[in-house]
């Protein structure tokens, strides 16, 4: 197509012009999104450029990991690697994404650190040095995050066994225990803390990781000034599942499940970022009625996780009763799932083409009586926790930032969106049908804890509409796919001719054979934005899958959030962040 | 209802219990366990759940939730066992004051579940004894409330000693059982299943 002289160069014309073509090799993807490899000393010019000299820059980091990529025979025509760092970028003016890559050989790779340009980085190059061993020079505290410091060896890697059955069994002698028990003690100079101001010694308290402040197996060591926080160090990984490895050895099928588990209160919608991944890769359509389940249920989901929310933060700003009221909500919600998915928290009712079987007869009726049933109680909300004195006092300009401040930290969803930004996946980039959808996205202006559970309340009521115009319109027809890599496969079929038999078998047995190539797919799950990042080496399992999720990039946030606050403001900050250990550690 | 013709030896034996004192203490034992407010992970939600009004785990008597190990009687191992944090499950488990039981509730806390992985023990039992395990991914609340019973009326049976000065040292705890067994039976009369089709 022609275009205007005028027009804003692509940001790959623009890296050509800056950099010169020779700096780059371009590579294509399913997801097509812009992915180029660096040579690693302009990595950071480039990174550099992308976030502040573009016009429209690409301001957030909104992942970086890593690749083994020693083990994969369908590279082609992509430079030698033994080790890729990826850095995916976020560009909210263009509403775009820049995929850069970047080459690393040997058996310790090693690359420079981009701390200085995003403070967010921290967190994912310690995650990749723990997961891959990749050492990034200059970082400021290069150690493991998610596992035991005293661990040995880089899970990530293709040589480590993934399995805990593949070792010596766990055994816990009074030794090994006391050595790991020292091992978390918290050294504050390790940290680079001061152990006092020079007229008094600074305090140490240990929140967590068993703590119901924390909703979870969380660490937070607090370096206290009298009440006064000067610092907190969250330490994470107790939560660390291996769900990223658990990929590689489950069929593309079969992980299905153990996305449920990465942010369990949002059980099925966590399901939705994995299919479109591997939809994308695959090719395959999803027919208009599986794309309105699948909201519908996502939607539930949102809802039931908002509540929890909502209920928990009330708790932890010592408001007992919302709690109870809430969770009276959630049973209402599970019984419609289980009516509808079969199961309570994590059905895994999403499948690759589809969903897993058609909507019961009846549903319609459980869903009208909820939309009329929820409203009421909203209100009641509003009037108990939001108007309620205690907890404004308490939440009310507490833990506040700004939208560019979120935007430095990875922060998206509702905390995002607490600041001004009206920016979410579902109207951006709809996916799974949400362009089909009339909605508002709730937003709100101070960026404090109080503004966060305003619009988690206000985002309920928009989710309301959303399922109410999924039971007025739900579309007729099939619920699954006739592609042959949907899973499982139609049966009414099989039995007409051998090769649609043999096609079933293999995809039943085996699981199906995804072609080679790579696609990210994000959508706006309950707590911000969740991608899943799929490598394919055209195998029945996945090559690589990165779980990009929201928690983490929150949570590495608390200590800004935490400095000059008082000891009960922690809990009000953790208790509006909306996080999940798991969605955090994966 | 006291009626105003009872005889004093009416009402004496409508207020007196008879029994050995091991019975009584282990009557009040299992009437008043404490549970300690431990998650892991997913499980604790329907953990949660089970405390709240819907499943109200208080009508049995076991809703004080406690902060501190050193304050209650029950450890329910809700979750996934990380090995980052099995010296953490020792600890508090250690801290726990005798008498005390352990509820290892779903798989991951049963056996490992769904994570044969590099970064999860394969079952709390490596790490600490286990008196009920609940299966589920998680389990509802009712199946967590059916394991605290069997718990209770596995407290109500044993016998342990009295004193550290008189009598067996020994604690004879009750048997296992299996429900799995137990109701095998019953389940197989089923002959005619819901339909997914329906609600």
């Amino acid at each position: 197509m022609e275009q205007a002289p005028s027009r804003m160069p692509t940001i790959r014309e623009a890296l050509f012009v800056r950099f010169g073509a020779s700096a780059f090799t371009v590579q294509e993807t399913r997801d097509h999104i812009t992915t180029l490899w660096v040579a690693p000393d302009v990595l950071r010019d480039v990174l550099r450029f992308a976030k502040n000299v573009v016009q429209q820059p690409f301001s957030m980091l909104y992942d970086l990991t890593a690749i083994d990529e020693r083990a994969n025979t369908r590279r082609n025509s992509l430079p030698p690697s033994d080790f890729t760092v990826v850095y995916h970028l976020l560009s909210f003016d263009r509403n775009e994404d820049l995929r850069l890559k970047v080459a690393l050989a040997g058996e310790r790779p090693s690359v420079g650190t981009i701390t200085g340009l995003w403070p967010s980085a921290d967190w994912y190059e310690r995650e990749a040095w723990d997961l891959f061993g990749i050492d990034f020079a200059g970082h400021p505290n290069l150690r493991r995050i998610l596992l035991p410091t005293t661990w040995q060896g880089h899970p990530l890697r293709k040589d480590y066994a993934a399995r805990a059955t593949e070792r010596e069994p766990f055994s816990l002698p009074d030794d090994k225990w006391m050595a790991e028990e020292e091992a978390l003690r918290f050294k504050p100079e390790e940290w680079g803390l001061k152990t006092g101001s020079g007229e008094e010694d600074y305090l140490f308290l240990n929140l967590g990781p068993q703590h119901l402040g924390t909703h979870g197996l969380l660490r937070v060591i607090l370096q206290l000034d009298g009440e006064e926080v000067v610092n907190a160090v969250p330490d994470i990984g107790f939560h660390h599942r291996g769900a990223e490895k658990m990929a590689e050895r489950q069929s593309w099928h079969t992980y299905i499940p153990y996305t449920d588990r990465i942010d369990y209160l949002g059980g099925a919608m966590n399901n939705l970022a994995y299919v479109l991944a591997v939809e994308k890769l695959a090719g395959i359509d999803v027919p208009d009625r599986a794309k309105v389940a699948r909201v519908m249920i996502a939607e539930l989901f949102r809802i039931e996780s908002h509540l929890i929310f909502f209920g928990t933060m009330a708790q932890d700003m010592g408001s007992l009763s919302p709690l109870f009221y809430t969770f009276n909500d959630r049973e209402r919600i599970f019984g419609i799932i289980e009516a509808i998915c079969g199961g309570r928290m994590h059905p895994s009712w999403y499948r690759l083409g589809g969903i897993a079987h058609d909507l019961p007869r009846g549903w319609d009726g459980l869903v009208r009586d909820f939309l009329h049933y929820l409203p009421p109680r909203l209100k009641d909300y509003d009037q108990i926790v939001m108007r309620n004195a205690v907890f404004k006092k308490r939440t009310q300009g507490i833990g506040q930032y700004s939208t560019a401040e979120a935007i430095e930290w990875g922060v998206t969803g509702p905390g995002l969106r607490a600041t001004g930004l009206a920016w979410d996946f579902r109207k951006k980039r709809p996916y799974s049908g949400y362009e089909m959808f009339e909605f508002d996205v709730p937003t709100a202006t101070r960026g404090d804890c109080y503004d966060r559970a305003v619009v988690h309340l206000a985002e309920m009521r928009q989710s309301l509409r959303i399922i109410e115009q999924c039971v007025e319109h739900m579309p007729a027809g099939p619920y699954k796919s006739d592609h042959p890599l949907a899973v499982p496969p139609r049966k009414d079929r099989t039995l007409q001719d051998i090769e649609t038999l043999i096609t079933h078998f293999l995809s039943v047995s085996w699981g199906p054979v995804i072609p080679p190539g790579e696609a990210q797919a994000s959508i706006e799950a309950t707590k911000g934005n969740n991608g899943y990042y799929l490598i394919s080496d055209g195998g029945a399992l996945a090559y690589r899958c990165r779980i990009r999720t929201p928690s983490f990039a929150h949570m590495q946030m608390l200590p800004r959030l935490c400095r000059g606050a008082m000891v009960s403001d922690v809990l009000a900050i953790l208790g509006s962040m909306d996080y999940v250990l798991a969605d955090i550690d994966r | 209802m006291r009626t105003n013709n009872a005889t004093a030896a009416d009402l004496l034996h409508g207020s007196v219990i008879y029994g050995k004192l091991q019975e009584l203490v282990a009557w009040g034992r299992k009437n008043s366990l404490w549970p300690f407010g431990f998650g892991l992970s997913c499980c604790f939600i329907e953990y949660a759940a089970a405390l709240t009004s819907r499943h109200d785990i208080a009508r049995f008597g076991q809703e004080v939730l406690r902060g501190t190990p050193r304050e209650a009687d029950v450890m329910i191992v809700a979750g996934t066992p990380f090995i980052k944090c099995a010296t953490l499950i020792r600890r508090l488990y250690d801290q726990l004051l005798e008498p005390k039981w352990v509820i290892s509730m779903g798989s991951c806390s049963n056996s490992g579940g769904m994570y044969d992985i590099y970064s999860v023990v394969q079952g709390v039992d490596k790490i600490i004894p286990v008196d009920v395990y609940v299966p589920g991914c998680p389990p509802r609340p009712e199946a967590l409330m059916q394991g605290l019973l069997m718990l209770r009326d596995a407290v109500g049976n044993e016998k342990r000693p009295l004193s550290w000065v008189a009598g067996s040292q020994e604690t004879i705890r009750a048997p296992k059982i299996s429900m799995r067994d137990l109701k095998r039976d019953e389940r197989r009369k089923a002959t005619v299943l819901r339909s997914p089709d329906e609600v």
